[in-house]
């Protein structure tokens, strides 16, 4: 008894678990038993291990290790069946031994059990024995703890009584449960230990973090905040009053964001516009709140996390513009392709796209009339087909072609008029980027009308011609019959003059005058067809000149200036007299239209034609006069028309139009009321 | 009025008031006229009358024949005399055919003082003529 007392004194004064195992195999040996040894159980590993000895020769020491799972083990065997037992020998060891094995175990449940109200602690468990011990389960289920175990090896003395084997249990049963409690305290102590190092790690987390990171007590009161947080929320040290106002601004905005996302519950997202107290700079962000709970389960705070969304924002608003500006592209696109439509559908012609096979792909309403649908469920008519097969074979000679547009004749069959029409084809191509046609679109244009207008222009020239040929016989067979009587009658006029009576004069002069307007007319309208002249080269200007030498006594006294620019001309092939005729007529016409004078300019120019083989020669005769109203512009070269009253026969222009026309000429006029005429003459001239 | 100073003027239509109305023409300008409505009477007048001094002719006469085949009779004789055609209406034919044989066309209707102008140039011509070489050089052109 007197030894029992100071081995549980010893035990319990000691403070640090590996102070324990050295006492307790001091005191077995002061037992009496020889020698003893702790092995320790590594759970990770499987191992059982010897980790301290008294008395014990270390070679022997070495046998003990062995494995959890060793079946044949004895050691082995008592761990698992967690009961302390006495072997006489051994294969380990040719004495006596006792082996207890002991594990984690204290009567009352842990602090974290305590604390989360939970009966399912380890310690306890081990030490009721409630179940059976296993060695798997050696971690605790509610404070993570992981449990030790560890088997003492005593080598019995002679003393191996019940009664001392009883009282070895007891001392090593005394030493596992001081030594649970210690490991119990360290255990904490290491818990502490992990948390702080935790604690740390987040700080370091929460502080490298770039966006604002903010807790806030259930008052909204900033608990702790990052550095990013503080750009926003801190006062800073170097006071302005702008930074200061800033700081308050974006704390009472916070206060205000939070409060609205705390009524609208957990995991509430709400925009946020800052200043940034050193930068000056509004900035947008997206504020993401979450509660934070206490151990009870209450809440104690709240985590925000923003999120600078400024730049977000922006990119996002670029983003729609683009989208915008896409659109917008795009409709543009539509409308372009709409109206392309719309001028396809219009032209008014066939148009049939085909594929570089030339396989008609595309075709318009009119092209559908011709070759039939596109579809292939329509059945087709025999003759579209052919019209089709005619086409096809037109496009691919084409497509193979090097041309890149071409225009061909077509001879098509068309249905709405039930017969064959030679369209004109022009075709085109479309290139892909390689440069090989992808594409060839053809445009089938119906000749018929427009060959029926070229025809019926020719016809009306025709008409005209022969119009103008009828009535120049006609005329010169009238003024032929009329042309001997009126000789003999103005023959006679002529040799009355002297004999009539004074009172009869004025009837005489009528007689003069009058027969004198039908010679006129008889002779201008038979001077168109008195073909005397020989054709042959002379300028033009030359027959100008001539008749402005004769004509100029009359401009003159009619008060006209005459301005001429003559530029150097080839020699046209023309009827000499004829030319002159019409210009005197055109320039007698001129000075009429200017009864109170005026200017009369007469310009020649050559000019050439696109071949420099051909060539006109132009003269313009333009007057400053009373003009010609447009009505009668067009009447002017018919005859008998006359802008002149009594004066005129009616007939000069038309002689004039007769002539040009004779020579292959063209004549036209341009008239203005009050400001004056211009009449141009074009000869063709031809290079010798 | 001495019809001989002035010339002899030979002149034929068919047209008799035409006729007419040329003789008396020519003779109050002091002419000596010798006026014929038919090529026959004209031709045979130039083979056995005096010869003239001009041949004022129209060019269709009487049955298809032509003026100038009373020219070319007053030629055979006088081959220096100047000879005129006077016409209502000339083909390119009849143009170039006066023109070879140096015959002046009168277009009918004609402005008497153009008349009586080319008939005197005409005359004074045929003296040039005969003093010259007896080739006759007659004004190719009539005024307009």
């Amino acid at each position: 008894m007197q030894r029992r007392t100071p081995a549980a004194m010893r035990l319990l004064e000691a403070e640090r678990s590996e102070a324990i195992f050295p006492i307790l195999l001091e005191e077995i040996v002061a037992l009496g038993h020889p020698r003893a040894m702790v092995l320790d159980v590594d759970f990770d590993t499987g191992e059982i291990a010897p980790s301290a000895a008294l008395k014990w020769p270390r070679p022997q020491i070495g046998k003990f290790s062995t494995q959890i799972w060793s079946p044949d083990n004895p050691i082995a065997g008592v761990l698992n069946s967690a009961h302390p037992a006495a072997f006489p020998k051994t294969s380990l060891h040719n004495r006596p031994l006792y082996v207890h094995p002991i594990f984690y175990s204290n009567n009352a449940v842990c602090w974290e059990a305590e604390r989360v109200r939970s009966a399912n602690c380890l310690a306890v468990q081990n030490a009721r024995r409630e179940k059976r011990v296993r060695l798997e389960e050696q971690t605790c289920a509610t404070c993570e703890m992981r449990a030790y175990a560890s088997i003492i090896v005593v080598e019995l003395g002679k003393n191996n009584t019940e009664a001392a084997l009883a009282e070895l249990s007891q001392i090593i049963e005394l030493a596992n449960r001081c030594l649970s409690r210690i490991f119990k305290v360290e255990h904490y102590y290491n818990r502490m230990r992990d948390m702080e190092i935790t604690i740390a790690q987040m700080g370091t987390v929460m502080q490298s973090m770039a966006d604002p990171v903010i807790l806030t007590d259930t008052q909204n009161r900033v608990m702790m905040q990052n550095c990013a947080a503080e750009r926003f929320f801190k006062v800073p040290d170097e006071m302005s009053e702008g930074l200061i106002r800033a700081v308050e601004l974006n704390n009472m905005l916070f206060s205000a964001a939070l409060s609205s996302m705390l009524v609208m519950g957990n995991d509430a997202h709400r925009d946020l516009t800052l200043v940034d107290a050193i930068e000056g700079e509004e900035m947008l962000f997206e504020a993401v709140s979450g509660p934070t709970y206490g151990p009870d389960g209450n809440q104690i705070g709240t985590v925000t996390v923003m999120r600078d969304v400024t730049d977000l924002r922006r990119a996002d608003q670029e983003l729609w513009l683009n989208y915008d500006k896409l659109r917008e592209a795009e409709e543009m696109v539509r409308q372009d392709r709409d109206r392309l439509n719309l001028i396809i559908e219009n032209v008014g012609d066939p148009i049939v796209v085909c594929n570089s096979a030339a396989k008609i792909v595309l075709t318009d309403p009119l092209a559908q009339e011709l070759f039939g649908s596109s579809s292939p469920e329509v059945p087709r008519d025999a003759l579209l087909v052919r019209n089709q097969s005619d086409f096809t074979n037109y496009i691919s000679s084409f497509t193979f072609s090097f041309a890149e547009r071409e225009t061909a004749p077509l001879r098509i069959y068309n249905p709405a008029v039930k017969q064959t029409i030679e369209y004109d084809a022009r075709s085109g191509k479309i290139f892909d980027e390689r440069g090989q046609v992808s594409y060839t679109v053809t445009v089938l244009r119906d000749l018929t009308a427009l060959r029926k207008v070229e025809q019926l222009k020719v016809e009306r020239r025709m008409l005209e011609i022969e119009k103008f040929a009828a009535t120049g016989r006609l005329a010169a067979t009238i003024a032929h019959e009329v042309n001997n009587p009126m000789e003999a009658i103005k023959n006679a006029i002529y040799l009355l003059a002297g004999s009539v009576p004074e009172s009869a004069t004025p009837v005489y002069n009528i007689l003069k005058s009058e027969t004198e307007r039908v010679a006129r007319i008889v002779r201008q309208m038979l001077g168109l067809y008195r073909n005397t002249e020989q054709v042959k080269p002379v300028s033009v200007n030359t027959i100008v000149e001539d008749t402005l030498l004769i004509l100029s006594r009359q401009l003159q006294r009619a008060n006209i200036e005459l301005l001429t620019r003559l530029r150097p001309l080839p020699d046209a092939i023309i009827a000499a007299d004829q030319i002159r005729q019409v210009l005197s007529n055109l320039i007698i016409n001129a000075k009429d239209a200017m009864p109170n004078g005026g200017r009369l300019h007469i310009r020649t120019r050559h000019i050439h034609g696109k071949d420099e083989l051909r060539g006109i020669v132009q003269v313009l005769i333009a007057d400053t006069g009373t003009g010609i109203s447009p009505e009668m512009t067009r009447a002017i070269f018919e005859p008998f028309v006359t802008t002149k009253g009594e004066k005129g026969t009616g007939l000069g222009l038309w002689i004039v139009k007769g002539i040009i026309q004779n020579h292959a000429g063209k004549l036209s006029v341009r008239s203005r009321i009050g400001k004056g005429t211009v009449f141009k003459i074009d000869l063709p001239v031809v290079k010798s | 009025m001495s019809a001989n100073s002035k010339g002899r003027i030979m002149v034929v239509d068919d047209e008799a008031s035409v006729l007419i109305t040329y003789r008396l023409i020519l003779e109050q300008q002091g002419y000596s006229v010798g006026a014929f409505s038919k090529s026959s009477e004209a031709i045979r007048a130039l083979e056995e009358e005096d010869k003239y001094d001009l041949v004022l002719c129209d060019y269709s006469l009487e049955e298809q024949h032509t003026g100038f085949e009373v020219i070319a009779a007053a030629r055979k004789r006088d081959d220096c005399v100047p000879a005129a055609l006077l016409t209502g209406y000339a083909t390119r034919e009849t143009a170039d055919e006066a023109a070879s044989r140096k015959i002046v066309i009168m277009f009918k209707p004609i402005e008497i003082e153009e008349f009586l102008a080319t008939t005197a140039s005409m005359l004074k011509g045929e003296e040039e003529c005969d003093q010259e070489s007896g080739q006759k050089n007659t004004g190719t052109q009539t005024g307009t």
